[in-house]
């Protein structure tokens, strides 16, 4: 096992797809918090400094990529088999993709936190407002946002895992966040729509966009460690019964 | 270090279609097995089953009596170079190696050694994405010989090589079969395995044709080459009245020399 995480790790730095995520969240969290200045945000309310900081979770549809890219990239490059001939006990492979992934989303997430952190101490500073941290709900929403980038790697996997079609299993990434739950989730109402993956994870990471009702922090947070076990669930079934081409 | 591979009733259906029915035969230690058939014909499929990609719908494929998927450090019992597995183009060569070796449980110096073996140390820090199919058919060979395994499966490893590459392939395999390992090469073209198998096994259709001494199929005279043509002409026909050679139990001429050594 610990040498099928070994693997992963090797496999993971060995390309320049991980660094390139993990510049591009960086670039997010600073965008994001940029944008949220200069659009005219009352940097004296605490409110505004929570919005600042719920960009680490954006970052989550990164590590959901980077998830997805762990397996449905190996399939587009057909190196699956080449890793199955090393570990044909392909659970301990998936195990190791799981583990390794949510390390590398925690990672990833605790690094656009300091991102965060640093940059909007430059911008209050640049505009002259002292910058508070004390305030605990500011530390919830960093440490909810670096829980979702983890949960969405790790959902990810899952998801690669299921799609094994790279471009496929993207596209239907992006197209349930987009399509589903922001059109589909207004017709089912918000009632539904916020147990749904992208809105749970929007409440752990308290990026909750205006006042629609939400999970509490917690509950999301549940709600979406519940998804990572399903999808890993249904991608360990998958992944024992297919054969590989 | 003698370690068969042994074939048992395997059966590959793809719903109604049969890609391999039936087929029992014995790769033996020590020889170079030719494993020939048109494209087509199921040699891949059963390379697939052997390496536990694949599940069979019946019959069995052993390698010393257990399934890929029971070894334990699969890679230093078997090396396999396959035509579906493909490489990262954004990985340099050692680093792909470096990965397997992890896997094999070997170390960075046997990754060194494989690349000196292949020819390609020089180019070993070179995107794989660059390489040309030669390159990438010597870096799959050094994946293949990384474990230094007793059994070597290797899918049309002549693809993309080119004339002295297919000289220095065959040394090579000689070599290793001159050890003691298990060598079984597939290839549809019958030249590139025909002048280096001791043994041959040929499948078409799914089904075996024959399986026995490479100099049996010429023994009355007649070229490789219509041998394999006529035994391969028939695919259609059903396997009874199609093999004027292969024997009822057609594991037998192989199965006495896996014996022997």
């Amino acid at each position: 096992m610990t040498t099928s995480i070994r693997t992963e790790l090797r496999k993971l730095r060995s390309t320049r797809l991980a660094w390139l995520v993990f510049a591009a969240a960086q670039l997010i969290v600073v965008a994001g918090v940029s944008g949220l200045v200069l659009s005219g945000g009352h940097l004296r309310d605490t409110d505004t400094v929570n919005k600042a900081v719920a960009h680490v979770g954006l970052v989550s549809l990164c590590t959901l990529l980077l998830g997805i890219y762990a397996v449905a990239g190996e399939y587009r490059h057909h190196t699956i088999s080449d890793t199955y001939l090393s570990t044909p006990r392909r659970e301990r492979v998936l195990a190791a993709k799981l583990v390794t992934y949510l390390a590398a989303g925690l990672i990833i997430g605790v690094a656009a936190a300091g991102t965060a952190l640093i940059t909007t101490k430059v911008w209050w500073s640049a505009k002259g407002v002292p910058l508070t941290l004390s305030d605990a709900g500011v530390w919830r929403t960093v440490a909810g946002g670096v829980a979702w980038n983890a949960a969405f790697a790790v959902v990810g996997v899952g998801l690669g895992a299921v799609i094994r079609n790279l471009a496929a299993a993207i596209a239907a990434a992006l197209a349930w966040i987009a399509l589903v739950e922001g059109i589909a989730g207004q017709l089912v109402g918000s009632e539904l729509r916020r147990w749904l993956p992208f809105a749970a994870g929007q409440a752990l990471g308290r990026a909750t966009l205006g006042g629609s009702d939400h999970l509490p922090q917690w509950g999301a947070g549940g709600v979406l460690a519940g998804y990572a076990v399903i999808a890993s669930a249904v991608a360990a079934s998958i992944t024992l019964r297919r054969d590989v081409t | 270090m003698t370690t068969p591979v042994t074939l048992c009733g395997l059966t590959k259906q793809f719903g109604a279609v049969a890609a391999l029915a039936d087929v029992s035969v014995d790769f033996a230690p020590g020889e170079v097995t030719g494993f020939l058939g048109p494209n087509g014909a199921g040699k891949t499929t059963a390379m697939r089953l052997i390496l536990g990609l694949a599940r069979p719908s019946a019959g069995s494929a052993l390698i010393g009596g257990r399934r890929y998927a029971e070894l334990d450090r699969p890679r230093r019992i078997v090396g396999a170079v396959i035509e579906t597995a493909g490489f990262h183009p954004g990985r340099t060569g050692r680093a792909h190696l470096a990965i397997l070796a992890l896997g094999a449980g070997v170390g960075a110096a046997r990754v060194e050694e494989v690349l000196d073996v292949v020819e390609l140390a020089g180019a070993a820090d070179r995107r794989i994405g660059t390489y040309s199919l030669g390159m990438r058919q010597r870096l799959a060979l050094a994946g293949a010989l990384l474990g230094d395994p007793a059994v070597l499966l290797l899918d049309e490893p002549a693809n993309g090589l080119d004339p002295e590459g297919i000289a220095w392939l065959r040394r090579t395999l000689r070599g290793l079969a001159g050890e003691g390992r298990t060598v079984v090469v597939s290839s549809h073209v019958l030249s590139e395995v025909g002048q280096i198998a001791d043994a041959t096994v040929i499948l078409a259709g799914g089904r075996l044709r024959f399986a026995g001494p490479t100099t049996e199929l010429t023994a009355s005279g007649e070229s490789l080459e219509s041998a394999f043509l006529r035994l391969t002409a028939t695919a259609t026909a059903t396997a009874t009245d199609a093999v004027p050679i292969a024997p009822a139990a057609p594991a037998a001429p192989l199965a006495s020399k896996g014996e022997r050594s």
